[in-house]
């Protein structure tokens, strides 16, 4: 009765969505033991971050969708471990959420937001969510440009046990986005 | 990397791997008092990340704690099984029993039976359990299952006590494992009632 679940593979243009798995431990404890992991929840020591990764292959299987890693397809960085981006809905959410992580040296790319893209129409076209939003924690200015270039707007703030007060941001709805935004991954 | 979990199955239970629908027995516990040998009590975000990542666990290390159920009315127990996060020094066998079900006997059948799998499955030689020095029951079922305090092992962070089992060879065959096998049968007697404080 344990449901064995298949995780997707999506492809952009530059990117290979897969699934994460124990290969990408290093790099990802090294993202969240860094300064720059203290907008999602770090720094983490590795017992957090080996528990995070184990968390987000879990989710997949809590709630049949999660968050990809993300691997450029060509360059001098292919194949790498180059951040995390996906669907997310832990108990306590307050919705379903498209988040991203990139991770060290992989930013000011354009990674997170193509990712961005490709798990929203995902999540629009294969999942059939109504809607979406993305949590920023404030001053993540960074984050909060990813989704005004993916067509967010703000909705109420959003106040969580752990993450204290995080900006509550809504992607455009399904019918809004030109086909769905289907032709963002294949 | 997709990992298939294997049922084991006892003479009153049937271990499979963590489900989603099995969430709200292990909430019930982990966000109870009852955790609180176990990093616990947690609220409903930690204890939703710690349920998932017992599921990747599975998936990272390719073993991992199974859900304990009775193989008749499929009710969950517990859990038991293999747990090995980045700062355990060895491979930990581990279980838990979900309240209403303790003093059954059932946290001993279902760890006897996965420790014969992991010593026999993936080649375990040694296994140890880190018991907090408080938790008199755990305590009590690493020496029923004829584990033994190990002062020379290294423990997770100097708060916890490390029982080692039994190696294979010792365990296989021995004396031990005949007196857990009829302890087990004791408790699976409907005419056996378990006399002083319960015991998982």
């Amino acid at each position: 009765m344990s449901v064995t679940i298949t995780i997707p593979r999506l492809e952009t243009e530059r990117l290979i969505l897969r699934a994460p798995g124990p290969q990408d431990f290093d790099v990802f404890a090294g993202f969240y033991a860094s300064d720059r992991a203290k907008f999602v929840g770090g720094p983490l020591d590795r017992e957090g971050s080996w528990r995070m990764l184990a968390m987000e292959i879990g989710h997949w299987h809590m709630a049949g969708f999660g968050r990809w890693i993300v691997t450029p397809k060509s360059g001098d960085n292919a194949g790498e471990t180059a951040g995390l981006v996906g669907l997310f809905a832990p108990e306590g959410w307050p919705e379903p959420e498209i988040g991203w992580d990139l991770f060290d040296g992989h930013e000011g790319k354009g990674y997170a937001t193509e990712a961005a893209i490709a798990a929203r129409a995902y999540a629009y076209d294969v999942l059939c969510w109504p809607t979406a939003i993305s949590l920023v924690k404030p001053a993540n200015d960074g984050s909060a440009r990813v989704c005004q270039r993916l067509g967010c707007t703000r909705d109420d703030d959003f106040d969580h046990p752990r993450h204290g007060t995080v900006q509550v941001w809504r992607h455009p709805a399904p019918d809004t986005l030109v086909n769905g935004g289907m032709e963002a991954y294949s | 990397m997709p990992v298939s979990i294997p049922v084991l199955e006892t003479k009153r239970l049937i271990l499979r791997g963590p489900a989603p629908e099995d969430y709200p027995n292990f909430k019930s516990t982990f966000t109870s008092y009852r955790a609180r040998f176990m990093g616990g009590p947690l609220n409903d975000y930690e204890t939703w990340m710690l349920y998932a990542a017992e599921i990747g666990h599975w998936h990272i290390r390719g073993y991992g704690m199974w859900m304990i159920h009775d193989r008749v009315t499929d009710k969950p127990l517990g859990m038991a099984g293999g747990w090995k996060p980045a700062k355990w020094p060895e491979p930990e066998l581990a279980w838990i029993i979900w309240p209403e079900t303790a003093g059954q006997g059932y946290a001993l059948e279902a760890t006897h039976a996965v420790r014969a799998h992991l010593y026999r499955q993936h080649g375990w030689e040694t296994a140890v359990s880190y018991v907090d020095p408080k938790n008199l029951d755990s305590i009590r079922l690493a020496e029923r299952l004829g584990a033994k305090k190990d002062g020379a092992a290294r423990t997770i962070d100097g708060n916890d006590i490390v029982f080692r089992h039994p190696a294979p060879t010792a365990l296989f065959g021995s004396q031990i494992e005949h007196g857990i096998e009829m302890e087990i049968a004791n408790y699976a007697d409907p005419l056996f009632k378990p006399k002083g404080m319960p015991i998982d």
